[in-house]
């Protein structure tokens, strides 16, 4: 065996959207880092849909950004359309999306892994890990050269023993036709992890040439699209339509019929998919009255015709998929480039994780991404991030890095995949965060920039320039609260040259902003001298006066929560010891050792009984280690 | 400390007694006795008995009762605490409880004074097995009697109204979270029609649990009416006791006298009252004053009536004080004179006669029947103070869900509304998660992609 001269602080395995990440960030801090990757051609490849962020995706992009990591750059460089989701809701709720071109993205996040000091990249398939004493030590590859590291990272993405279905054909592949890695979870197994199988799934690609756009809806981007990344200054990007389009009865009638020839009715694939991510023959099968589906025709690259239908995600024959697809509107001579298909794939259930995304069993092994279960660019880029600065604090021998679920969506997740593990693909919700008004995409970067800038992963530069920001609102806010209007008749005058009523007693002006028909800059027109604010700083300043009330109520929300989070469960505490838990919660508790109560509260299956016991027990050993 | 606070709890148990137990504990609880307390002197001394008057911020007397005074360490609990011994019903026990729960203190886990025991080492080591077993029963019992009749006879108000607040919770989630979905099932007047059917749920478990006082509670009839027309010969033919004085002198029953009868199974408590008249001396006008106390805590009133003798003022009076009340059974006594009394036309009365016996029966069942009105075994529930206390804010609480809703707020803030909703009454239809929630999302919406 060679044994590769060259030692590294950190390997990882896998140049998808975690491993790009964890790999970026620990070479960012100035530790030797590794990526290896079954194919140096498909770093930073979308295996899936052509777009990055939405629904609290886009939350986890911008929490990506403001700790070093490198999605949000990407895409802002790469991106074919810019939409904020949302926009007709409460600004709570606004998220980013945008349509990728895949090969540009892919190119440019290579790009930027190979112009990265301290951080070298090797094509290799991983078959092994090495272990000595507990401890990681290194990885052996399928032609045998051991490479040496202290800590390891593996986001092998869907390729652990990936296997493809398209209709009742089968295959082994780790993403259409590229290799898995079959091996490697062989190895994960004998070091003792609890190995299971998952399913995902997704659509055909088409020949743009040979859809009829015109008797279609375009759907475009925002007139002045924002960006992901609080870096990006001077942002233009293109604006690429995208088109909707509806299945109808005879699609579900070809679809009904050719149930049998679909490899998830046929009783062929045996791992979990998700409910979040349905395919279209679930769809039809679970929800028979409806008549139509939504289709999103979405561009994949700027330089090619080839077309992604979201919405269409299935594992039907081939034969099927012409078929149903030529039913529906504009495709009715549609070819295909690239059929669907279902992939089933392991996982590594993230119960066996520690907050740190660091493997119970064996240290310096951490785990990020798809292998832990999760579906997502977005999901696996923030854990890729997580992992990576946790690589690098246990090296540096620092403590580690946890967001906390009052904290980010980042945080939100990785507490509910260590704490309740995974039984299906898991995606990100806003209704999973719990602090959903506090948690705001336009916020990240000043609620994290502290954190970010304690841990090293931002400059002093952007740093300052966010605490700018963040005195400025406070300021204003501060002025609006402090500053009170009287109803003299030409002050009443004033606001009703706004249409909004008047006043019939000493008012403050944060009591007036409050209105529903009032903003920032109307206000300003009857106040000439209120602070002077950019789009964003007044977008902040009004949801902190709007919704002072529901926002003080998650504050204190936040208090309760974080009394809970504060009484640590001693890592050495021994369940056995404790009375009067069933011997169910045992197990749980053993199996996921909490941190704290509060985690321990969330464990599913757990009852307000146990809770009790255990704080009893905790409080007690507190109270006898005092000296008396 | 994670159960800081002070806590509140019926020590002698939820049943009628002679004495009933409340126990306080927590720092600052000496503090809230001093808010609560009349006795003599304010100032306690630990280990003594104080003797006085437990009062509302209205001044009102709640009971007359005895306080001991612990201070710590020297308690149970280690803490500061307090035990109030007052009368032993079970509505004064309930009265005293939440006269201290509204001064401050909050309801008791089960088992929490013996836990903070142990925190404050006044328990041993050893004991803890006990103790953990002790507090594994005390909320088993707890469940049972909070929950065993709603679970085994209710469980479909209790499953629709947890289904039916996930469904709005869910179809919140859809909006926020799915906003590319086609989703025109969604409607105002969808989620308006369902939440009244939440409220709808709410008001019948509360009325359930109305009904479920009667049973466990019993029932308070006052009988009421002008001097001399019978009354407390009435309270001796119901009872079948001899105790009210009866004579042909009229007021002679100045205070309130009380009998308790089991009418099929429900206990009832008859309140025979002072009769209400004008002219009458210091004495009798206090009983008159009792009298209106007792017809405003009543459950029903029986007005009696003379019929041998011609409707005078009093008499109106009588009429004017049930005018508005639906929950009043008219009986007109001495039904073996000759009849003289006109009653209006709109009243149904029950004729009786307390010196030959007869009407008795027909005045039972027609109460019974007043008690058990739409009644079904099924439609009864026990609830404890905190469950209405948390039903009745939900039910405040979905007002103003009914209100952002039609405001269309933002479904950001609707959330913490719905949220809000759900935590009220998780003690009575379990505690929703966000899996729960997320369920019902693909159940019920077609939504993904």
């Amino acid at each position: 065996m060679y044994i590769y001269p060259k030692k590294y602080d950190c390997i990882v395995i896998g140049g998808g959207h975690a491993g790009c990440e964890a790999a970026l960030i620990c070479a960012r801090l100035k530790l030797n880092t590794l990526l290896i990757t079954i194919s140096v051609d498909t770093i930073g490849a979308m295996s899936c849909n052509p777009a990055i962020g939405g629904l609290a995706k886009g939350h986890l992009v911008k929490e990506v950004d403001i700790f070093g990591g490198e999605m949000a750059r990407n895409i802002d460089e790469t991106g074919l359309q810019f939409k904020i989701l949302n926009k007709s809701k409460g600004p709570a709720v606004w998220s980013s999306r945008a349509q990728a071109d895949m090969p540009a993205y892919r190119l440019r996040m290579k790009h930027t892994l190979e112009h990265q000091d301290y951080l070298d990249v090797k094509q290799a398939n991983v078959e092994e890990i090495v272990i000595e004493d507990g401890k990681i030590k290194g990885v052996i590859t399928h032609i045998g050269n051991e490479f040496l590291c202290d800590a390891l990272i593996i986001a092998t993405g869907t390729f652990l023993k990936g296997k493809i279905f398209i209709g009742l054909n089968e295959f082994h592949a780790g993403r259409a036709w590229e290799p898995p890695a079959d091996k490697l979870s062989e190895s994960l197994a004998k070091a003792g992890l609890v190995i299971g199988r998952l399913k995902t799934g997704t659509t055909p690609r088409l020949d743009g040439r040979t859809i009829d756009f015109d008797a279609l809806e375009p759907q475009m981007g925002d007139d002045e699209p924002i960006p992901f990344s609080f870096k990006t200054k001077n942002f233009n990007p293109p604006n690429y339509p995208c088109y909707l389009t509806y299945t109808n009865t005879k699609t579900h009638e070809v679809i009904r019929e050719n149930l049998d020839k679909s490899p998830l009715y046929s009783g062929m694939i045996h791992g979990i998919g998700t409910r979040y991510c349905p395919s279209i023959e679930d769809k039809v099968v679970k929800f028979p009255d409806r008549e139509r589906h939504q289709i999103f025709l979405e561009p994949q690259d700027a330089n090619s015709n080839e077309i992604y239908a979201d919405g269409l995600n299935t594992s039907l024959d081939y034969e099927v998929q012409v078929k149903y697809l030529r039913t529906i509107k504009g495709l009715e001579k549609v070819e295909i480039i690239r059929p669907g298909y279902a992939i089933e794939y392991d996982f590594v259930n993230p119960i066996q994780l520690k907050h740190t995304l660091e493997t119970k069993k064996i240290r310096g092994l951490f785990l990020a991404g798809q292998i832990n279960g999760t579906s997502g660019y977005e999901e696996a880029a923030a854990q890729g991030m997580v992992a990576g600065i946790n690589a690098a604090m246990y090296l540096l021998e620092k403590p580690p890095f946890i967001l906390a679920r009052d904290e980010a969506y980042t945080g939100v997740m990785i507490d509910d995949l260590v704490t309740k593990g995974v039984k299906e693909p898991y995606r990100i919700f806003t209704s999973r965060a719990e602090y959903r008004l506090l948690l705001r995409e336009d916020n990240t970067h000043l609620r994290l920039a502290e954190k970010s800038y304690e841990y090293g992963l931002i400059d002093k530069v952007h740093y300052e320039e966010i605490q700018e920001h963040i005195k400025k609102v406070n300021e204003a806010i501060n002025i609006l609260k402090t500053t009170y209007a009287m109803p003299s008749i030409d002050f009443n005058k004033r606001l009703e040259s706004i249409n909004t009523k008047p006043i019939k007693t000493k008012v403050s002006l944060s009591k007036i902003l409050a209105r529903p028909e009032i903003n920032y800059s109307l206000l300003q027109t009857i106040v000439p001298d209120l602070p002077l604010l950019n789009k964003i700083q007044m977008q902040q300043t009004e949801i902190e006066i709007k919704y002072e009330g529901y926002i003080n109520l998650q504050k204190q929300q936040i208090e309760k929560f974080k009394k809970l989070e504060s009484i640590v469960i001693p890592e050495d505490f021994d369940y056995d010891k404790v009375a009067g838990l069933s011997a169910e919660i045992r197990t749980r508790l053993k199996e996921i050792m909490p941190k704290t109560l509060g985690q321990a509260m969330r464990i599913p299956g757990m009852t307000p009984v146990a809770i009790q016991i255990i704080s009893i027990f905790i409080h007690k050993k507190h109270v006898q280690s005092k000296p008396a | 400390m994670i159960d800081d606070g002070i806590i509140a709890a019926i020590a002698s148990g939820y049943v009628e007694s002679a004495i009933g137990i409340i126990r306080v504990s927590g720092k600052n609880s000496i503090e809230l006795l001093k808010k609560i307390f009349y006795p003599k002197k304010n100032t306690f001394e630990p280990y003594k008995i104080y003797h006085g008057f437990l009062k509302d911020s209205n001044q009102k007397i709640v009971d007359e009762v005895l306080v001991s005074v612990f201070k710590s360490p020297h308690s149970y609990t280690g803490e500061d605490s307090f035990e109030i011994n007052c009368h032993g019903g079970l509505l004064i026990m309930q009265n005293v409880l939440d006269l201290v729960l509204k001064n401050g203190a909050r309801l008791a886990l089960p088992g929490e004074f013996t836990k903070r025991a142990f925190l404050n080492d006044k328990i041993d080591l050893l004991q803890a097995n006990a103790i953990v077993n002790l507090i594994k029963a005390k909320t088993q019992k707890a469940l049972d009697i909070a929950f065993g009749q709603l679970l085994k006879k209710n469980t479909t108000i209790i499953e629709e109204l947890r289904e039916k607040i996930i469904f709005l919770m869910a179809e919140n989630e859809v909006l926020i979270d799915h906003p590319d979905e086609d989703l025109s099932d969604v409607d105002l007047n969808k989620r308006l029609l369902i939440l009244n059917e939440i409220t709808k749920l709410i008001q019948k478990l509360l009325k359930f649990s109305e009904k479920g006082k009667y049973f466990f509670e019993g029932v308070n009839v006052a009988i009421i009416g002008k001097p001399n027309v019978g009354k407390s010969s009435l309270l001796n033919e119901l009872t079948g006791h001899n105790r009210a004085i009866v004579t042909d002198i009229p007021g002679t029953t100045t205070d309130i006298v009380s009998e308790t009868l089991n009418l099929n199974g429900i206990p009832i408590k008859i309140l025979d009252t002072a009769g209400i008249r004008k002219h009458s001396n210091k004495i009798e006008y206090l009983g008159i004053k009792k009298s209106h106390e007792a017809i405003d805590e009543a459950d029903i009133i029986i007005a009696v009536f003379d019929s041998s003798r011609i409707l005078d003022k009093n008499d109106e009076d009588i009429l004017n004080i049930i005018k508005n009340k639906k929950n009043v059974l008219i009986v007109l006594n001495k039904s073996d004179l000759k009849r003289k009394l006109l009653l209006p036309l709109n009243i149904d009365p029950i004729e009786i006669s307390c010196t030959k016996k007869t009407g008795i029966n027909t005045l039972k069942s027609r109460l019974y029947n007043m008690l058990i009105e739409d009644y079904n075994e099924s439609e009864v529930v026990s609830l404890n103070t905190s469950q209405i206390i948390a039903l009745k804010s939900a039910l405040k609480h979905a007002k103003k869900i009914k209100k952002a809703y039609i405001d269309s707020l933002d479904p950001a803030l609707i959330s913490i509304d719905l949220q809000q909703l759900a935590d009220y009454i998780e003690q009575i239809i379990g505690k929703i998660e966000n899996e729960d929630i997320l369920d019902n999302v693909f159940k019920n919406f077609c939504v993904g992609k």
